[in-house]
């Protein structure tokens, strides 16, 4: 038999009787539904990832932070004190701070190029001129380069200038983000004994929120930050140990040295991470994500694929008689189990082809639905929930049609096994 | 004479072991020639079904030779055993297994599409194979649509359709009324005697038995008997009360498919 003949024949037998293949599909359906939507979760997120941290790929910094301390998490009790250790105050990263003898240590190493700050500013309210006073508290200055602007850009590090998010544009009394560049942001600082001195600072920028975290504070420039944290550390009795949130070194050439430098300050008990580290971080976690979800989805098709076991072997026994005729007239075995896992294969071509577009529309519905401007997701920049990835839809297809192949190899075999003699005698 | 198409040597088939073991075939050394009816002829039990099964390959001896042109194919791999079928034989069945879910003439080509031949020919060839038949008419309908005498024509325009050899006919008129049968019969016969067929005829009606040239008259798994030479239409014609023939009460016709289960 030509494979053409197979094919047709396959077809118009997996057609014949229309409600039992239709039930089997929609189980077929239900999985590749699911697979393709959770492949285009990942794939959507993982897309704006990409999209949001895409333009920082030349930056030549390694953020430096203290390195975890292996076993940190079993502790028991507080851990022993350390003067070296720096203040008491946690970093983003709850690592701890840095000390003016870890900032020293990385100004030293090979490579680097040089290093800025991120020291901790503490607010007591924000004001626009005349205006009201806010509650606030600023994003990292180091943070800067990781920002989606709407207008405007990063501020100088030298100058004192300040970024506000997109939302804070009322206060302004403005409507459009261009309308606030060049106002006056009025940032005030407490002492360590609670007196407020005040310090203004030019809004250069405005931000949209990212995924990052980042963009919905202000973002001060890094000499605003040190500026507050001056004002801070005034009126305290005696020295307050100089401490660091984080560092940024700039490193020449980044790609040939990053290696060295890492190993270079997990030596000095740092830790060191480029912005594609972070983001490959949270990519994992989307991934991770992704693929838990996708296996929930791939024990719906294990489910659906007994479905198919099933259907195949009620449609072996039912045509015994048809099958002894072929293998009578010279159908040889091998084209007879071809026949039936064929016919295995139709509906899983069928259900997959089903699920996968269905989950293609659900899933970029939903995804113009909740990030519209006015959907529930909206707020975040370039934000995408769901993406096509052609990849990821091609091995959906290709693994449904592998799980429904081996699902037909089963009652293919029976078929292929049965004795001519014996299948034109069944009644 | 010319070669036997069809040889066997101390053919035996034994099913089952040990004491339930039953000997359907007891060593029968035989042959057909090219070109002649042959009417296999027995009792239920006899063994005549089993000694067609073995000539059509559909089956193999537990020992003895079946030799095809001269060749020897009991040893032969399963996948050329399926093809020398699909060549040199065609078959027509009592119950005509005819696939209710598709048109005559999808039924009639199914030999060629088994064998791969593309489709423009398929049905090129089929639909000759049903004028032969005088049913072309019928090539577009389905199959459960056909009478019974429809039925069994269309069955040996199937057999007839890859120009085999040999055709095996399984009691072909077990489940026609008496009228029906005898044109039947007289259309295989007549392809045998027009095309140089052979034909293998299984039956217990003696009048189809008695127009074929050669009767083997079997018995418990033995060819107790063997008549030569056509019999005249009148000596059949009074076989017929005998308790095999048209009085025996009728089998339901039942096609495969679903609607066998109805």
């Amino acid at each position: 038999m030509k494979s053409v003949d197979l094919t047709r024949s396959a077809l118009s037998n997996t057609l014949r009787s229309k409600l039992r293949t239709a039930l089997t599909v929609v189980a077929i359906v239900i999985g590749a539904f699911t697979l393709t939507l959770t492949s285009g979760l990942g794939a959507g997120i993982n897309q704006t990832v990409d999209r949001v941290f895409g333009g920082f790929g030349v930056e030549d910094t390694i953020y430096v932070v203290p390195q975890m301390e292996a076993g940190a998490q079993e502790q028991d009790g507080p851990p022993e004190y350390d003067p070296e250790a720096g203040a008491e105050v946690d970093s983003g990263f709850r690592t701890g701070m840095l000390s003016a003898t870890d900032v020293e240590t990385i100004q030293e190493l090979d490579h680097v190029a040089g290093v800025d700050t991120e020291v901790a500013a503490q607010l007591e309210y924000v004001q626009t001129t005349g205006g009201n006073q806010y509650q606030a508290q600023f994003e990292y200055a180091l943070n800067d380069v990781l920002a989606e602007y709407a207008a405007g850009g990063a501020p100088d590090r030298s100058s004192m200038e300040a970024t506000v998010p997109e939302d804070w544009l009322e206060i302004f009394g403005a409507a459009d983000p261009e309308a606030v560049l060049g106002e006056t942001l009025i940032v005030a600082a407490p002492n360590a004994v609670g007196q407020i001195t005040e310090v203004e600072a030019e809004v250069v920028g405005v931000t949209q929120g990212t995924l990052a975290g980042v963009g919905f504070s202000p973002i001060p420039s890094v000499a605003l930050a040190e500026e507050v944290a001056a004002v801070n550390a005034d009126g305290y009795e005696g020295q307050l140990p100089e401490s660091y949130i984080m560092a940024a070194a700039e490193i020449e050439n980044l790609a040939e040295n990053e290696d060295t430098v890492k190993a270079a300050l997990a030596e000095e008990g740092l830790w060191g991470l480029t912005v594609e580290d972070q983001i490959a971080m949270f990519e994992a976690v989307i991934d991770a994500i992704t693929w838990i979800l996708s296996g929930f989805a791939l024990i719906a098709l294990l489910a659906a694929s007994f479905g198919i076991v099933n259907t195949l072997l009620m449609s072996v026994q039912e045509r015994t008689r048809e099958i002894g005729l072929m293998k009578a007239l010279g159908m040889s075995r091998a084209k007879v189990f071809t026949l039936f896992s064929m016919e295995a294969v139709l509906i899983g071509v069928m259900g997959s082809v089903a699920g996968i577009g269905l989950g293609l529309i659900a899933g970029f519905v939903t995804n113009g639905l909740l990030t519209a401007d006015d959907g529930p997701l909206g707020g975040f920049a370039e934000l995408s929930l769901f993406g096509l990835d052609p990849l990821a839809i091609g091995g959906i297809f290709l693994l449904i049609l592998i799980i429904a192949f081996l699902a037909g190899t089963l009652p293919a075999a029976r078929a292929a096994k049965k004795d001519p003699i014996e299948a034109l005698r069944y009644e | 004479m010319s070669t036997p198409v069809l040889e066997t040597e101390n053919l035996v088939k034994v099913y089952g072991r040990g004491p339930a073991q039953f000997h359907a075939l007891k060593g029968l050394t035989f042959g057909i020639h090219r070109g002649e009816s042959v009417a296999i002829v027995g009792k239920s039990g006899s063994g005549k079904s089993t000694l067609m099964h073995l000539l059509a390959l559909l089956d193999e001896p537990t020992s003895g030779v079946v030799a095809l042109d001269g060749r020897p194919v009991s040893k032969l791999k399963p996948k050329v055993v399926s093809a020398l079928r699909n060549e040199t034989f065609g078959f027509v069945f009592q119950q005509f297994f005819l696939n209710p879910h598709q048109t005559v003439l999808e039924n009639v080509t199914l030999p060629l599409k088994i064998a791969g031949v593309p489709r423009a020919e398929r049905d090129r060839r089929g639909m000759g194979a049903l004028e032969q038949l005088e049913m072309a008419d019928k090539a577009k309908n389905r199959a459960t649509d056909l009478s019974g005498g429809q039925k069994q024509r269309a069955c040996i325009a199937r057999a007839l359709i890859n120009n085999p050899d040999v055709v095996f006919a399984d009691e072909p008129t077990g489940n026609l009324d008496s009228a029906t049968s005898e044109t039947v019969e007289d259309i295989l016969l007549n392809l045998q005697r027009e095309h140089g067929i052979t034909l293998v005829v299984v039956t217990h009606d003696e009048d189809l038995a008695g127009k074929c040239q050669r009767r083997l008259i079997m018995q418990d798994g033995q060819i107790v008997d063997e008549h030569t030479g056509v019999l005249p239409a009148g000596a059949g014609r009074q076989r017929r009360a005998a308790p095999h023939g048209a009085s025996r009460p009728r089998r339901r016709i039942l096609p495969f498919g679903r609607g066998a289960r109805r």
